[in-house]
């Protein structure tokens, strides 16, 4: 009996937690289909009073939507891939193998974290410019592409896979690299999974470097794009949430996609100590 | 520690390692090191790259900092939010992760992807909401709890409601990480618990909390630094308002250097900000590294 | 499984990378040659004039950039009428979102000729830009000639930006409210006294609770008391035009007066309808003080509701000034493009001044005064009621200068200080005075108050 009082309670909390996060939610969705006038109405009301896909159809009108839409996608899945593969590959080697300046280079590694993007992005942006970077896709790739985040969950999961693998390969004949992408690769889908959906996540939400970066409407990216609703006078509210109710889609299927190995991953990469 | 070493290091070995150790060693030169002398250089100067002004001011920034009332309330806000936004990111993420981890729960998946939505739309789309949401005529929040109260221009419910936009935003975060945690921890310690005749509370007290003390410090440590850096959430909702108010010390940053243009003076602020983070990094390491 | 997403990624991402490498050689324009230099056109302008019959650049095709962060197809409209008399000059419209345009553009501006050509300009971030911007090759005397701002953009003797339009501050009233309350067209006050009057008038209480705001002003703070204190004739900077002086007794009643209307008048509220703007349009708000974009506002945000507008009240009969202005600018020209660029940029900036139909399209778009003296009676600004509430007084409105939004930024904090978090108001505005005085001391600003006409009246 106590069970079962407990059991409900407990059902009643995630549910009641679930409903207050899903709230705001909902209703920016809803409100996509609202006039702007409606939005901030005075009587709201949580269904639509006059349903409009307006808010919708003027986003490609407004701006090339699509394109910077396809623009995020294309970055984002190569900086994801970049990140996870050298996360995966630092992370092996410092884990791994022992030599002199390992934890000096990993210590280093995790300050990295610590430095404020206020510090480094005026100083980054003059470099990229001397260098001719800008308005170019590789300067969105080349800061980002190695995390402190990644290689610190990557070292502690892979620092976990047993020796004994490792040298049971390396008996059969198999160099390094072999080792790297039949064994290890592998055996880290999980934590792999995990910082994919990080990864992702942050770069298709950063706005002020890709902002600084590209000049041109073609290369432009979706975060940057939905700064475009906030004029220098009023927000056009429908709009930016229609944008972002499309713009949250690809990171729900990311997260679908990975998401059972999610889990497993970051309890591989974050547990042992 | 003391495995076997290998006598030899095969040749693909020292390749690979050296790949790795140049690669990264370049890399953080280029990205990380560099910047950050030339920010740091920038910080003894009435700096201004848009206009080109580049002149040495000596300490002139550092002092300026420390006599500007707006510093100090900026970082006396910034301690407040740090600390009230992770004690609820780990309050709230480990109790629902260990309820949804419950045998008794079911549809564990559904609660988890719930849980999670806030974490991935966009900050920027969010505070939007809220702000709205916040509104003392029209939003959601007052109508629905029948209160009159101006959230977002109270100087006393200002950060409060910046910091519940924020906890919303990102407890789901915690959530995941906590629910990895837990499922790491293997079968038998509570089976032996069990035995033992240990309740509930103390089952959790003495056995799923210290074992999972690598992802406490892994949510701590991460979420400090990432809300010492945080700015979006004001710059969207209060502009640092009613008054100074709710500004945060990297919103002080953001102001100076992307709104003002002090790019010397918004260096030496963030390089304080920076052996702030270092600080209480250390300080939460130690902290939470003695409990067990 | 895992392979499968894997494989799908990369094979997206790689279609995705040949479509954008495959539409940017698509993109690579090759410009027409003009070899007709006779294009049987009138002669435009009245002292500033265009005359279309000439090559620019030898007819060689040259291309611009052109950035904006507002109105594309607007400009756009006249970069396209130049090239079509100019069918070698391709000029590009750029348009970038206003949050963090001002850190954009300046960099950018370095690059020389891959940067942009022109730029629209906003005059409180002149002193990020001046080092960039090349004076226009047009006669000083004939841009003061046409323009009635043009004087205060003189620098050295040079000319780098003129104002096509002023915006300034105008009370906003809902009809409807003004009908239901019994008031008409002869109850339009004059004077504050009078406006506190009709204000009461208009304010709904029910229980003690407001229902409707006579007069709101929340979120307007820094503007309206910049406003009421030149009418008092406190000026916002010293003589020698460097040191801000908002401590003056002209700004202390200002403020004063502000917190009247809602303390012992009870015509508003701070907490009710935080944004005026939004009140307005919510029919919350029956009395506003709004500058002139608010008629592009409202006619986008709330069509339905039916308003009128008259110019700000005054403290006395004959005030120091009515109110600030603002100009909005014509593009700059960017000294580092390429000598082409800058023949066909300068070309067109003389176009642009010379065409008095697309200066007046962009006032309307913007509810500005024009600045362009041929478009001063035009009847369909005049019909525009931002416009033509200001219509009468214009030259006793002011204009502080190029002011780094440090002033503006900081008169907000105080107003928030001083309304939200009940803090005094002269050590307030002092505070607010100090913290400006160091942003100002690191930049070259010097305010042009003193070219007012009555400025020898000022207290």
């Amino acid at each position: 009996m106590k069970k079962h009082i407990l059991k409900y309670s407990l059902h009643i909390v995630l549910a009641l937690v679930g409903i207050i996060t899903i709230l705001p939610f909902a209703w920016m969705i809803l409100s996509s289909f609202k006039s702007n006038e409606e939005i901030s109405a005075l009587h709201q009301t949580l269904l639509p009073k006059t349903f409009t896909l307006e808010n919708y159809v003027s986003l490609q009108s407004n701006f090339d939507f699509l394109r910077y839409f396809a623009n995020s996608v294309l970055i984002a899945v190569i900086v994801t891939v970049l990140v996870v593969y050298i996360s995966c590959l630092c992370g092996f080697v410092l884990s791994k193998y022992k030599f002199r300046g390992r934890n000096l280079i990993f210590g280093f590694v995790m300050m990295t974290m610590m430095v404020p993007w206020s510090v480094t992005i005026i100083s980054r942006y003059t470099m990229f410019m001397k260098a001719g970077l800008q308005n170019t896709y590789l300067s969105l790739i080349l800061p980002v592409m190695v995390s402190g985040f990644g290689i610190f969950m990557m070292k502690q999961d892979i620092s976990a896979l047993p020796d004994e693998l490792l040298e049971a390969a390396r008996i059969d004949g198999a160099n390094e690299f072999r080792i790297f992408h039949q064994i290890v690769l592998p055996m880290s889908k999980n934590s792999i999974s995990a910082i994919a959906i990080f990864q992702f996540l942050w770069v298709w939400e950063d706005y002020l470097w890709p902002y600084l970066m590209i000049d041109s409407d073609k290369k432009q990216l979706l975060a940057v794009g939905l700064t475009m609703f906030n004029g220098r006078y009023a927000t056009d509210y429908g709009g930016l949430f229609a944008a972002t109710a499309i713009s949250i889609v690809p990171v729900i299927v990311v997260y679908t996609i990975f998401q059972k190995r999610f889990v497993a991953g970051v309890a591989a990469g974050s547990v042992k100590g | 520690m003391f495995k076997k070493k290998r006598a030899l290091q095969s040749k693909s070995e020292i390749v690979l390692r050296n790949m790795v150790v140049t690669f990264l060693v370049a890399y953080m030169a280029i990205f990380m090191v560099i910047p950050i002398v030339i920010a740091f250089a920038g910080s003894f100067h009435n700096w201004n790259p848009l206009n080109g002004t580049y002149k040495w001011i000596g300490l002139d920034n550092y002092i300026r900092m420390f006599q500007y009332p707006t510093f100090w309330v900026s970082m006396g806000n910034t301690v407040i939010f740090c600390i009230v936004v992770v004690a609820f990111r780990v309050v709230l993420g480990l109790g629902l992760a260990y309820a949804i981890s419950s045998r008794m729960v079911k549809s564990k998946t559904f609660f988890r992807t719930i849980f999670y939505m806030p974490t991935v739309t966009p900050l920027v789309a969010v505070a939007y909401v809220w702000k709205i949401m916040y509104n003392p005529q029209f939003g959601l929040i007052d109508n629905l709890f029948g209160l009159n109260i101006n959230w977002l221009y109270s100087s006393k419910f200002a950060l409060p409601a910046v910091m519940a936009m924020t906890i919303w935003k990102d407890f789901g975060y915690a959530v995941i990480l906590f629910m990895s945690g837990l499922l790491s921890i293997p079968g038998d310690y509570y089976e032996a618990s069990g035995i033992d005749g240990a309740n509930a509370w103390q089952t959790f007290r003495y056995i799923t909390l210290p074992l999972l003390r690598p992802t406490m410090i892994l949510v701590v440590i991460t979420s400090l630094i990432s809300y010492l850096q945080a700015y979006v959430p004001v710059m969207v909702m209060t502009k640092g308002g009613p008054g100074t108010s709710t500004f945060l010390s990297s919103y002080l940053v953001y102001d100076q250097a992307f709104v003002k243009y002090n790019f010397g003076y918004a260096s030496a602020i963030a390089f304080f900000i920076l052996i702030f983070t270092a600080v209480l990094t250390l300080l939460s390491f130690k902290l939470i590294g003695e409990k067990s | 499984m895992w392979r499968k997403v894997l494989g799908i990624c990369l094979a997206m991402s790689m279609m995705l990378l040949l479509s954008a490498c495959g539409s940017e050689e698509t993109a690579t324009y090759k410009g027409e040659i003009d070899t007709n230099p006779d294009k049987g056109l009138e002669v435009m302008g009245e002292h500033v004039t265009y005359d279309p019959n000439h090559l620019v650049n030898d007819g060689k095709p040259v291309e611009l950039e052109w950035w904006l962060w507002d109105a594309p197809d607007l400009f756009g409209s006249i970069a396209e009428e130049y090239e079509k008399i100019h069918p070698n000059v391709t000029i590009h419209i750029v348009n970038n979102p206003w949050d963090g345009f001002w850190t954009k553009l300046p960099l950018a501006l370095q690059k020389g000729k891959k940067g942009p050509t022109l730029f629209n300009v906003h005059n409180s971030y002149q002193h990020l830009l001046l080092t960039y911007m090349a004076p226009y090759d047009i006669d000083v005397k004939d841009l003061e000639q046409d323009f009635f701002t043009a004087k205060s953009h003189e620098i050295d003797g040079k000319i780098y930006y003129i104002d096509f339009g002023i915006m300034t501050g105008a009370i906003y009233y809902n009809k409807d409210m003004w009908a239901a309350a019994g008031l008409t067209e002869e109850d339009i006050p004059k004077t504050w006294e009078d406006f506190r009057e009709v204000a009461k008038k208009l304010t709904i209480q029910e229980n003690g609770k407001l229902i409707q705001a006579g007069f709101n002003y929340n979120g307007e703070f820094e503007n309206l008391m910049q406003s009421i204190s030149y009418q008092y004739g406190s000026t916002l900077f010293d003589e020698s035009g460097t040191k801000p002086t908002i401590t003056q007794e002209g700004q202390i009643k200002a403020v004063q007066m502000m917190l009247d209307f809602y303390d012992k008048d009870q015509v508003g509220d701070k907490d009710f309808g935080t944004d005026s703007a939004q009140s307005f349009g919510q029919g919350q708000s029956a009395m506003v003080y709004k500058w002139g974009h608010f008629y592009g506002y409202m006619n986008t945000n709330y069509p339905s509701i039916p308003y009128g507008t008259f110019e700000v009240p005054v403290v006395d009969e004959d005030p120091f000034a009515y109110d600030r202005y603002n100009g909005e600018s014509t593009p700059g020209i960017n000294k580092n493009a390429s000598p082409e660029q800058l023949e066909a940029a300068q070309d067109f900036i003389r176009f642009y001044l010379a065409n008095a139909e697309k200066q007046k399209s962009l006032c309307m778009n913007y509810s500005l005064f024009p600045a362009n003296n041929a478009l001063r009676e035009d009847e369909d600004l005049l019909k525009n009621p931002a416009i033509q509430a200001v219509s009468e007084h214009i030259s006793d409105y002011i204009w502080p200068g190029p002011m780094p939004a440090t002033l503006g930024d900081n008169l907000k904090i105080a107003g928030q200080d001083i309304m939200y978090n009940g803090k005094s108001i002269e050590k307030t505005l002092k505070t607010a005075e100090d913290i400006i005085k160091v942003d100002l001391s690191n930049m070259d600003f010097v305010s042009s108050e003193s070219l007012y006409h009555k400025y020898s009246q000022h207290k």
